[in-house]
């Protein structure tokens, strides 16, 4: 494992002293509040299988350096994708030219690189220290396997990707923070078909730990039992009811709900500016008493965990929401500076070249205290989502939407049929006020999730226990 | 493969598109490939926001890439970086040789069987522009664009903002047959987003245009006004009863609806069985007053090009003809495996290697205006806004989110928010009973008003 305090030192075409002498001419004005430098080098790996074949397998290396300069409620941004002093001296004047005032100021300075306190991921037996056979094996046996459950299985797709990323961030404060930070993702996605009747399935899966436990047998055969359980199941679904309707959800992934109906109306960007529906409704009550819910980024290799976000602040568990009343936002240092709070370690970036914008990481609901058949019981005629597609949120009317991809109509407690996928609608600050019950079965979802925001991705988590919601609308065809 | 090497090796990074290609596809030939193919894309963009009159961010980014793909016979694999000085881009090509060994040999993989000239001269695709702005200009396109937006109506109460800005691209693609061509585009764009509170109810709204010259933005008051407006419409927003209606889809949302059909006549997703158009070549897909067709060569659009993303050169097509499927969409892998022919639809991005898409679609319009739609429907719903992904080009199912406006007897009532619409792709596209006249060339697909009778909304 090279290391990782150098590893910047080794490609920036000169030391570490000349760079500091470049950047030494950039004097930063009094008026400027925060600034850094991003370094970035990732090198990702991919490979797919479709048709019985692994036909596809790649490579793919981005490194650059993003500087930017932050004055009050203004930004100045620019990156190269070159890692040498005179280029990153240059994106760093080009940044520069948002803040007001002469440069009289203090020069941004390069201290001796620091490890991130806390250590979530593993950095032994990652997904590169494998030769390239085995990783195409692990694809060919998916396929395998998924032909295996069932005769009707008429195409397997699946995927394989993985990255390596090696940050420094270098602030204006002084601090200097390098991570490096894996990344595995797996999804199978099966088309099943009887007749004319054509349906899919999948399972995704991964995380920021070790690779053998990714890739284990058991694992591997869990995830395309899963995936062609989901397609057979579709073979048999009806068209679901539309309207409004009471919901039970199912654990994990489904809490993808927390995600786009209260996680991004808290991030502290929509806050400051007021453009959120839960702009200044701190110690108000927006969801029902069973419901408190968390943002954690320290959660061990999980896929929305960083032991420091993207400006070098430590992650942290945040409480948003405390047994229905709104204790907190997500921010990152801009934001919390101009809200006179502090970052929660919820800066995020999609790359060098890209801003930094509070993001969600781990965003759970805590169990509660039903059991989850009963909550299931309780539901005289509705809907049992247990797994979803991609949801979008409104975050100023707060309407938001997420799609079923596997669910069951219910009546007096009892599941009748699967129901063909469906979009649900409801309204973000009033749907956890129609709670009804918690279950004590939380689970997080299998590492699946990357959220959208201004044209940035970054992967995130959500946690579900059972939960039912009452009067959600259900978008069938019947 | 042959590929004259370059002459004049340079130590530092290569900043042009065509030398960088020639050393590549030299390495591929060295390292054992036996053909190969590259994409160089550099470009230059600056982007500057504001927000309640001031400026809020600037943003300045250059930047360049390769992507590669090599063969070993049948065998491929694919690489793709940021770094491109020539030891690394020797050392990847090799790496991705050595990575082709390992995958699957497929006898349908590989270059186009013969190279041809680009279709039509870049410069008749992309105008030549006549004046490139200065910061200072994005930045008072965008305050005006704001201001007109703020002093529109006193319920705009608060601004996301405005943005304006320029990019410029290089596109060069190359491939050991001999093909090397490239062409440059231009893109400006300038939006505003604001908000609008009635009560307790808050609703946001944006409008923007984009386009190949800077003129395109002269419009700062008008794109103000329009994003103010179709905010302050959406106040007072309801829910309407659950049940069928007639659904109107602006030009905006029935953009999206044709954006739904562009993947499901993909020759991609016809070998995988993975649409729910498979097998209905020459048969009613659509109703009969809708004609698609496909234009590279509009003048300035997103999707103009001259060559695909495997070098062959770009041609017109008629997807849809009165409602009947004409073709698929073929890249040259998938017109192989089903024994067809490449219709020049590959599309290539750095990291990823040739796929099926489209250069610019367009629904050939119809002569009604939007009030004549409404009059013909005779009440119902104005669809302006889907959000969320429901959609299954493999099952044909859609499902999305919806916000419009009630309409009866030819004028709209009021707002409805808090919906969605439901029904299959199918349905949906042989109900389109009629379309507007109000077709705009303003993105990669276009269309007018589309009119479809009874589709399923679920509301109260």
């Amino acid at each position: 494992m090279p290391d990782i305090v150098r590893f910047f030192e080794d490609r920036v075409e000169s030391t570490t002293e000349s760079l500091q002498s470049a950047l030494a001419h950039v004097a930063l004005p009094s008026t400027v509040d925060d600034a850094d430098l991003y370094f970035e080098h990732t090198l990702r790996e991919h490979y797919s299988v479709e048709d019985g074949m692994v036909k596809k397998a790649g490579q793919d290396v981005s490194q650059g350096v993003g500087a930017r300069i932050v004055s009050g409620e203004r930004t100045g941004f620019a990156f190269t994708e070159e890692f040498s002093p005179r280029q990153i001296a240059q994106a760093l004047e080009s940044a520069r030219r948002i803040a007001q005032g002469p440069g009289s100021g203090r020069p941004l300075a390069l201290s001796r690189p620091g490890r991130p306190q806390h250590n979530l991921y593993p950095t032994t037996d990652l997904a590169f220290d494998r030769p390239v056979p085995d990783k195409i094996g692990i694809l060919e046996t998916i396929d395998r396997l998924c032909r295996q459950e069932s005769s009707k299985v008429v195409q397997v797709m699946a995927s394989l990707a993985f990255e390596d990323k090696t940050v420094q961030i270098v602030r204006s404060d002084g601090q200097v923070v390098v991570d490096r930070i894996p990344l595995t993702r797996l999804n199978v996605s099966v088309i099943a078909q009887e007749g004319s009747n054509r349906q899919t399935g999948s399972y995704g899966w991964g995380g920021r730990t070790d690779f053998s436990g990714i890739v284990s047998p058991e694992r591997l055969a869990q995830a395309c039992r899963e995936a062609v359980r989901q397609a057979l199941v579709n073979l048999e679904a009806r068209p679901c009811p539309s309207g409004t309707m009471d919901v039970v959800l199912g654990p994990g992934w489904p809490g993808i709900l927390l995600h786009e109906a209260i996680g991004h109306g808290l991030e502290g960007d929509f806050n400051r500016k007021g453009t959120s529906a839960f702009s200044g409704r701190i110690g108000q009550r927006v969801a029902s008493p069973l419901c408190t819910i968390i943002d954690d980024g320290t959660l061990p290799g999980r896929r929305g965990s960083l032991n420091v976000d993207d400006e070098g602040t430590p992650t942290q568990r945040t409480v948003l929401i405390e047994n229905g009343i709104l204790r907190g936002y997500l921010q990152d240092r801009q934001n919390a500076r101009l809200m006179g709070t502090h970052s929660t370690g919820n800066g995020r970036r999609e790359s060098y070249a890209h801003p930094v914008m509070p993001r969600m990481t781990n965003t759970v609901m805590l169990p509660g205290e039903s059991d989850p058949a009963e909550v299931l019981a309780s539901l005289d005629r509705g809907i049992y989502a247990v797994n979803f597609g991609g949801g979008q949120v409104d975050i100023t009317s707060g309407k938001f939407v997420f799609s079923m991809s596997e669910a069951y109509y219910v009546e007096k407690g009892k599941i009748l049929h699967p129901v063909k996928g469906a979009t649900l609608i409801g309204n973000g600050p009033d749907v956890l006020t129609k709670v009804r019950m918690v279950g004590t079965d939380m689970s997080l979802d299998t590492g699946v999730g990357t959220c959208g925001k201004d044209g940035q991705s970054v992967p995130v988590g959500v946690g579900l226990p059972t939960i039912r919601v009452d009067a959600l609308t259900v978008g069938g065809t019947n | 493969m042959n590929v004259v090497p370059s002459q004049n090796l340079p130590s530092k990074s290569f900043e042009d598109g065509e030398e960088a290609i020639r050393f590549i596809l030299e390495a591929a030939r060295s390292a054992g490939a036996t053909s190969a193919d590259a994409l160089f894309i550099s470009g230059v963009e600056e982007t500057v926001g504001v927000r309640k009159g001031e400026i809020e961010k600037v943003q300045a980014a250059q930047s360049r890439g390769i992507g590669i793909r090599v063969f070993a016979g049948t065998r491929q694999s694919s690489v793709a970086t940021r770094d491109l000085s020539p030891d690394h881009l020797r050392t990847l090509v090799a790496r991705a040789v050595a990575m082709a060994q390992h995958t699957a040999e497929d006898p349908y993989a590989g270059l186009p069987d013969r190279i041809l000239p680009p279709a039509i001269d870049p410069a008749k695709l992309f105008p030549e522009e006549s004046h490139s702005p200065s910061r200072d200009e994005l930045v008072e396109r965008a305050l005006a664009t704001e201001k007109a937006a703020l002093s529109y109506d006193p319920r705009i109460t608060n601004s996301e903002g405005a943005e304006c800005s320029r990019s410029h691209s290089h596109i060069v693609f190359g491939n050991s047959l001999g093909f090397l061509h490239g062409y440059r585009k231009s893109s400006y764009a300038l939006s505003c987003s604001v908000i609008a509170t009635s009560g307790d109810q808050m609703e946001r709204d944006y409008w923007y245009v984009t386009g190949p010259l800077w003129e395109k933005t002269s419009d700062a008051e008008g794109i103000g006004k329009k994003a103010a407006s179709r905010t302050v419409r959406r106040l007072g927003a309801r829910r309407i009863k659950t049940g069928s209606y007639p659904v109107i889809f602006d030009p905006e949302t029935a953009r999206s609806l044709i954006g739904h059909f562009a993947g499901a006549v993909s020759g991609s997703a016809l070998y995988r069985n993975a649409t729910y158009l498979k097998g209905r070549e020459g048969t009613p897909v659509m109703n009969a007053c809708m004609t698609l067709r496909e234009d590279p060569f509009l003048p300035g659009a997103p999707g103009s090009r001259p060559f695909d993303g495997e070098g062959l050169p770009t041609r017109k097509k008629t997807l849809v003809d009165e409602g009947v499927l004409q073709t698929f969409l073929f890249d040259t892998y998938s017109a192989r495996k089903l024994g067809r022919q490449s219709t020049a639809n590959a599309v290539r991005s750095l990291g990823d290697g040739p796929g099926v898409g489209i250069s610019n679609l367009i629904v050939v319009p119809g002569t009604s205006s939007l009030e004549d739609l409404m009059k013909k429907a005779g009440k119902g719903l104005l669809v302006t806004e889907l959000i969320g992904f429901g959609v299954s080009t493999v099952t044909g199912d859609y499902s999305r989110g919806a916000f419009g406006y009630w309409f009866e007897d030819g004028a709209i009532l009021h707002p409805v928010s808090e919906i969605t619409l439901a029904g299959t792709l199918d349905e949906v596209y042989q109900n389109i009973v009629d379309r507007g006249s109000d077709l705009e060339i303003r993105s990669s697909i276009n269309s007018p008003s589309l009119l479809v009778e009874g589709l399923r909304i679920a509301g109260d």
